[in-house]
């Protein structure tokens, strides 16, 4: 290497140390000896240290922080780690007694009661996968709901229209979703005002997220696809064809349900039981003879 | 319970990263210290350069703020596929980096609702953060003038300086997380640098004006 030009090429190279060995060696006794060479490399060091003294160039707020932490508590917490942890005792039965497999001691019996466990267990995973999402999609929807109510789950689009709210879904959602009118009790007021929408995510994809207010309470609406999770466990209280399932999530009552391919959360601090929280929308309504409890 | 293999330990940790979010002893230590919820929230590691650069290429506090959210989703549940010698920073920023394209093809296909709003956002971050005791540290006004001067350049200059000035990744670290080749890093850090230097020339002209050969090389 002769040149000055050369050396211009590599100062950026070494002031990122991106140069090693015989070419930083090389690099220093050049810039030692020329000084343009030398200025060209204070310059383009200052810049450098300009930009490292700024740093952090901007700090992640406490809010952040605590949804942050909070999605990884709900994530260790959820059973979205159930089948690892299915595996690991799976592994820990199965383990055991084939470590013995060379000795003697090793009965038939102990093979059959792992081969047992094996077929059991695999029978029931697809059952438990099934359960783990419909828990995952009620913890999700009650942390999302809680997210909105500290602010920090500010919605996309603010509007009062259901229809306005059904296009802007449209091609964001990977299912079609439309927004039915909000129901009027018999009083002709409604009986609750949609608020406004945005998309979270859910098991990577979006789910359709839209608030409700009603008198001085705040609901949220999560809709996913029913291939995403399904409605399952809580208490069930069956209306119109449909199958509700109330769950209580810290202060929290998130009723879920399936209806044609997609599955619904609805969240909302109501007080009472399944059968009580939907009549506080329904009561005054047609349907409200519809709502009964499962036994 | 198999959990219980492990020792119990209330001691936080030094900073939850990924290797502990794999580990049986983490969360052992989640699911039995009280605090444990506001002392993850202290350390999660990697999330202010995260947050950095979600800013960088949202230009939009309230995006940036999903975004980053979105990635520590995505990450912890694909960390399974994370093989112990795995770049973790590094793996971060390209999930950050994947959502935010997935996230502009679809805002394409959609309504554009955003446009004013996000330039009154911006102007808005440049104050962000002012009453942070290290802001005032490292001088508030040098900070504000490079948080500018960065929002000023195009998005692939904003994040090529970001990821290797702020972040510290080496070339080969940023070429992975932008999808590149090394020789387009180097292209896009020279232009990059040579805009910056002139939207901060009023600064660097104060600053440091007679270097001497030894500070230099330094």
């Amino acid at each position: 290497m002769s040149g000055c030009d050369d050396y211009r090429s590599m100062v950026p190279l070494f002031l990122d140390d991106e140069l090693s060995g015989n070419d930083a060696e090389d690099f220093r006794k050049h810039i030692a000896s020329c000084t343009d060479c030398r200025q060209l490399l204070a310059e383009e060091q200052e810049l450098s240290q300009l930009l490292h003294r700024t740093r952090p160039l901007y700090q992640a707020s406490e809010a952040l922080r605590a949804r942050v932490s909070r999605i990884l508590f709900s994530e260790v917490h959820s059973g979205v780690r159930a089948p690892e942890r299915l595996r690991r005792r799976i592994l820990r039965i199965l383990v055991s007694p084939l470590r013995g497999f060379a000795e003697p001691t090793l009965r038939w019996k102990q093979v059959t009661a792992v081969a047992l466990v094996t077929i059991m267990a695999f029978l029931f995973i697809p059952q438990m996968l099934q359960r783990v999402r419909a828990n995952a999609f009620v913890e999700t929807a009650a942390a999302t709901h809680r997210s909105y109510l500290e602010g920090n789950l500010p919605m996309e689009i603010q509007t009062s229209s259901p229809a306005v709210v059904t296009a802007w879904f449209a091609g964001k959602v990977p299912f079609h979703f439309q927004l039915p009118e909000s129901q009027q009790a018999a009083s002709g007021q409604q009986a609750y005002r949609l608020v406004g929408s945005r998309l979270v995510s859910f098991k990577g994809t979006y789910a359709a997220l839209t608030t409700y207010n009603m008198k001085d309470q705040k609901i949220s609406l999560l809709v996913v696809s029913d291939k995403s999770a399904g409605a399952e466990g809580g208490e069930e209280v069956k209306s119109g064809g449909l199958t509700f399932h109330d769950h209580t999530v810290g202060d929290f009552k998130v009723i879920t349900w399936s209806n044609h391919g997609l599955t619904y959360a609805l969240v909302s601090s109501l007080p009472g039981s399944a059968r009580q929280s939907c009549l506080v929308c329904h009561q005054n309504m047609a349907d409200h003879l519809g709502f009964s409890q499962h036994p | 319970m198999v959990f219980l293999v492990v020792n119990q330990e209330n001691s936080a940790p030094p900073g939850i990263n990924f290797a502990h979010l794999c580990s049986l002893k983490w969360y052992f230590w989640m699911s039995h210290n009280p605090n444990a919820k506001q002392e993850c929230a202290a350390g999660i590691e990697h999330i202010d350069g995260l947050y950095a650069y979600a800013i960088v290429l949202t230009q939009n506090r309230t995006d940036a703020e999903d975004l980053v959210q979105e990635t520590y989703l995505r990450a912890i549940r694909a960390m399974g596929r994370l093989r112990d010698d795995s770049n973790v920073k590094g793996w971060l920023f390209t999930i950050l980096r994947n959502i935010w394209l997935n996230e502009v093809r679809q805002r394409r296909k959609g309504p554009e609702i955003l446009d004013v709003e996000a330039n009154e956002r911006t102007v808005n971050l440049v104050d962000e953060g002012a009453q942070n005791p290290h802001d005032l540290y490292v001088g508030k006004l040098e900070r504000r003038h490079v948080r500018a001067a960065i929002q000023q350049l195009p998005e692939e200059a904003r994040e090529v300086i970001l990821l290797r000035e702020f972040e510290e990744l080496s070339y080969r670290e940023i070429a992975t997380v932008l999808d590149c080749p090394v020789g387009t890093v180097m292209s896009r850090l020279a232009r990059a640098r040579s805009k910056l230097r002139d939207l901060l020339s009023s600064l660097l002209q104060k600053s440091s004006p007679g270097m001497t050969e030894t500070e230099a090389i330094e």
